[in-house]
């Protein structure tokens, strides 16, 4: 019962934690949407009567530009109060509305952006976009973590104090250098001097060409490099700390006393026990990636969602805006709905610990 | 006291290495606040005030590196009036000629990238003549630029926009150029200003003239690139140039009020310029206070809430504690990168805005913490006690389970001043930082914009992120010192 609970009030948290971002979001944004909205209409409906008329009707039509300037405002009224653009944006009715559009992934066409095939529906871009994100931040986490547990581990075991102080200086060193700040050095010393990798990670060939993904991967060598590079030395850290731990606690001693080698202790009682941490520490990786992909694609142009998200913003873009925040937003909450899920699964007493 | 904080200090090598990076950080701040005053600090985005100064040089101290290979960047030079060897011939009463003439001993084996002369003159009743030569060290002279002031003060907008419009085509990035006038007529004193720029067009058609005197095509070089050429090849010729600024007047009143010579090098300062030709180091240094302070405020201010909500959310407990912890639930499930750029949108670009910011999702993982210590308090045997001897809540909790988490909270305090400060670098990065506080932030921001990384910049990249993680290191690095003390006195 505990467990359903338990989760049950993970989810209201994200999912309050949801409706507050996009609601901000809106509250931001919604004037400037209203706006383009009103923009749109008034477009089409000056192109629809210049098109519809012919050059004698035009004139015969309205006996001045007054009269046709009346004409034309009474049609855009019509369509705004069809469309209930005459209400603020902040009347519940149509914060509830926009909510609701956002809400079932009824998102509308980017103002500026298309994708490879010249859609410019803000569903299509996310679509094109996201598996590039997931592709780099999940495998480099998985690099970084998988990393940490090896060395880690390793280290555990025989603790030298040079190796030791070496990685806990390298691990605060990673703590204060700022990740997109790497990236840039990263560029400037293997694009620019080395020239082993390119500056620019979207590959110049089309997506549906034959060698797109093995191009993909090259032009992800560099940024997933430099991801791992940034990482790993706080993980080995974490790690070896965690179990450190574990290797403490009193039956993983007396596991050593009854005979069983250490090196079956580590792999096969140690590890497991630590896992609820190592977990999270995965998680936590994933969902601090996830925040500095915005930066760290943009200096790669890597064709993922950050770097959309950085365009969108500088051409002031709002619907795929709303979009991108509506999608980062949920990523970020299901990671961590995730790691909540595996934790409780893990380690039982999370459950029961706030109560 | 200071005799404990330099026992603590002693045995934690982290934290003295920490206290001598702030001690660093700190003399920077004041020595940026003494020399530097407020107004020249606003000067940053402003492209005039750096228009002397040469684009993209690397930093001089490159040379040293660059000699183990037996090369030499040229370095900036700028002549002024004073290093002039000033000439007087007059010739009958009517004209005279006032020769300025500047030597420059060249010997480096690259071409400067540009060079440009601003002058400005005092005009008499008769417009004056300029003539600029330059006498190279094989004895040829060259003309590089003739013009009766005559014509600038008649079609003074004409020549102006030929000026702009060819410093667009040649160049194409003309950011600083275009605007700023080239000639700039001052009516109330007539003082006729211009900078003449080594890629104008006068330049160029006068220089035309010298074509056959090289064994090579000069066709589409740039003026720098012919001047500074030996005649076999197109290869810099070294030896001491002498440039001639003429000055033909024809009445008493004309005068040449101010000249400069300026030579652009690929070299300049401690740590270079960047493209828009400002010292990196001048940014350095303006940006060091703005960082102390942004991180310094938000860590104290977030510290205090977060000391005190987790205090009361674990003192109280019961549902006004758990409804407490809620809160802070939401706030840390918030995507914080995404949510400040999202009202960065609308309110960015102010400093107070990005304090209120990192105040607002700083506090609730401080809160958290705080509050576990505090629930564990709450239990002991004396606070218990104090209860039942009737004290009142507030008096308890202030004097003793505060006191009780100082230790702590101070190195809590250390711990979030990084988060701060590697968040303003984000957002100014992004563009949202506040233009009136240049910050490191900022400029690698307009460096990632100039494409720096990729034209391999590096003296525009490394020294503002450098920067941003000793400022951060210093305060890690402390706040882990202050934190193992903590928790060794707690264990004794």
């Amino acid at each position: 019962m505990t467990i359903i609970l338990y989760i049950l009030k993970k989810i209201v948290i994200l999912i309050i934690v949801l409706l507050i971002t996009m609601l901000l979001t809106i509250f931001l944004l919604g004037s400037t949407i209203d706006k383009i909205m009103v923009d749109n209409i008034r477009m089409q409906v000056v192109n629809s009567l210049s098109n519809s008329l012919s050059e004698s009707q035009k004139l015969n039509q309205f006996d001045n530009m007054e009269q046709r300037q009346k004409f034309i405002d009474q049609q855009i009224d019509l369509q705004i109060k069809s469309l209930g653009l005459d209400e603020p944006w902040y009347s519940p009715k149509k914060i509830m509305n926009t909510l609701f559009q956002i809400l079932t992934l009824n998102l509308g066409n980017s103002r500026f952006f298309t994708t490879h095939d010249g859609s410019s529906s803000v569903n299509e871009l996310i679509k094109e976009k996201l598996p590039n994100t997931i592709l780099l931040f999940t495998s480099s986490s998985l690099a970084v973590v998988g990393l940490g547990i090896v060395i880690g581990s390793y280290l555990a075991r025989r603790e030298g104090r040079i190796t030791d102080k070496f990685i806990a200086g390298l691990a605060s060193l990673s703590l204060s250098v700022p990740p997109w700040w790497f990236s840039m050095i990263m560029i400037v010393v293997f694009s620019f001097f080395l020239q082993i990798f390119p500056a620019r990670s979207t590959p110049v060939i089309p997506p549906d060409s034959p060698g797109y993904f093995a191009s993909l991967l090259y032009h992800m060598a560099l940024p997933f490099i430099t991801i791992v590079l940034i990482g790993f030395a706080s993980s080995i850290y974490y790690v070896k700390y965690i179990i450190l731990r574990v290797i403490e606690e009193d039956y993983i001693k007396t596991l050593g006393v009854i005979g069983i080698p250490p090196r079956k202790i580590l792999l096969k009682h140690a590890l497991k026990n630590a896992s609820p941490q190592l977990t999270t520490m995965l998680g936590v990786g994933l969902i601090s990636t996830l925040g500095g992909s915005i930066l760290i694609e943009e200096i790669f142009d890597w064709p993922g969602m950050g770097n959309l998200f950085y365009n969108a913003i500088l051409q002031n873009d709002s619907p795929l805006i709303i979009g991108l925040v509506y999608f980062f937003t949920l990523l970020y909450l299901a990671t961590r709905f995730v790691l909540d899920l595996a934790l409780s699964v893990l380690d039982p007493r999370i459950r029961t610990e706030d109560n | 006291m200071v005799n404990r904080i330099i026992l603590i200090l002693k045995s934690y090598k982290g934290g003295i290495l920490g206290v001598s990076l702030l001690l660093f950080l700190v003399i920077i701040t004041f020595y940026t606040i003494i020399n530097i005053p407020a107004s020249e600090r606003s000067e940053w985005n402003n492209p005039s005030y750096w228009i002397n100064y040469p684009k993209n040089a690397a930093p001089y101290w490159t040379n040293y590196f660059m000699e183990l290979f037996n090369q030499k960047l040229p370095e900036h030079k700028i002549f002024t009036m004073n290093d002039a060897i000033v000439r007087n011939y007059s010739e009958g009463t009517d004209y005279k000629i006032e020769n300025s003439t500047f030597i420059y001993d060249y010997d480096f084996e690259t071409f400067p990238p540009a060079f440009s002369i601003p002058y400005s003159i005092q005009v008499g009743d008769i417009p004056p003549a300029v003539e600029i030569s330059v006498k190279r060290p094989d004895g040829l002279v060259f003309v590089i630029y003739y013009n009766s002031l005559e014509s600038l003060s008649n079609g003074l907008d004409d020549t102006n926009g030929a000026n702009e419009q060819d410093e667009i085509q040649s160049n194409g990035e003309i950011l600083i150029e275009s605007q700023n006038p080239t000639v700039k007529d001052d009516v109330s004193t007539n003082v006729v200003s211009q900078r003449l720029f080594s890629s104008s067009r006068e330049i160029t058609e006068a220089l035309s003239d010298y074509t056959n005197l090289f064994d090579f095509s000069t066709n589409g070089l740039p003026a720098e690139k012919i001047i500074f050429s030996g005649t076999k090849s197109n290869v810099p010729l070294q030896g001491k140039y002498e440039f001639i600024f003429s000055l033909y007047s024809f009445d008493d009143n004309t005068d040449l009020k101010d000249i400069l010579w300026i030579v652009e090098g690929k070299v300049f300062g401690v740590l270079g310029t960047d493209d828009f030709r400002r010292d990196i180091s001048f940014g350095i240094l303006i940006g060091t206070p703005v960082a102390l302070l942004i991180g310094v405020t938000v860590a104290i201010t977030s510290t205090i809430i977060g000391l005190f909500y987790g205090l009361i959310s674990g003192y109280k407990g019961g549902r006004t504690g758990g409804f407490m912890v809620i809160i802070i639930d939401i706030f840390l499930s918030v995507p914080t990168m995404v949510l400040f750029i999202i009202l960065s949108l609308n309110y960015g670009k102010s400093i107070l805005f990005l304090i209120g910011l990192f105040i607002l999702f700083g506090w609730p993982g401080l809160a958290l913490i705080n509050r576990t210590f505090s629930v564990q308090i709450k239990n002991y045997p004396y606070v218990e006690a104090s209860k039942l001897m009737g004290e009142s809540d507030f008096r308890i909790v202030i004097r003793h389970i505060v006191p009780q988490l100082i230790p702590f909270t101070l190195a809590n305090f250390a711990l979030s001043v990084p988060a701060a400060i590697l968040g303003e670098a984000a957002l100014s990065f992004l563009g949202f930082g506040d233009p009136s506080f240049p910050t490191w932030g900022q400029m690698l921001q307009d460096a990632h914009f100039s494409s720096a990384e990729i034209l391999g910049y590096w003296w525009w990249i490394i020294p503002p992120g450098l920067m941003i993680s000793i400022t951060s290191m210093a305060f890690i690095l402390i706040g882990r010192s202050l934190e193992s003390k903590a928790k060794f006195d707690k264990r004794r």
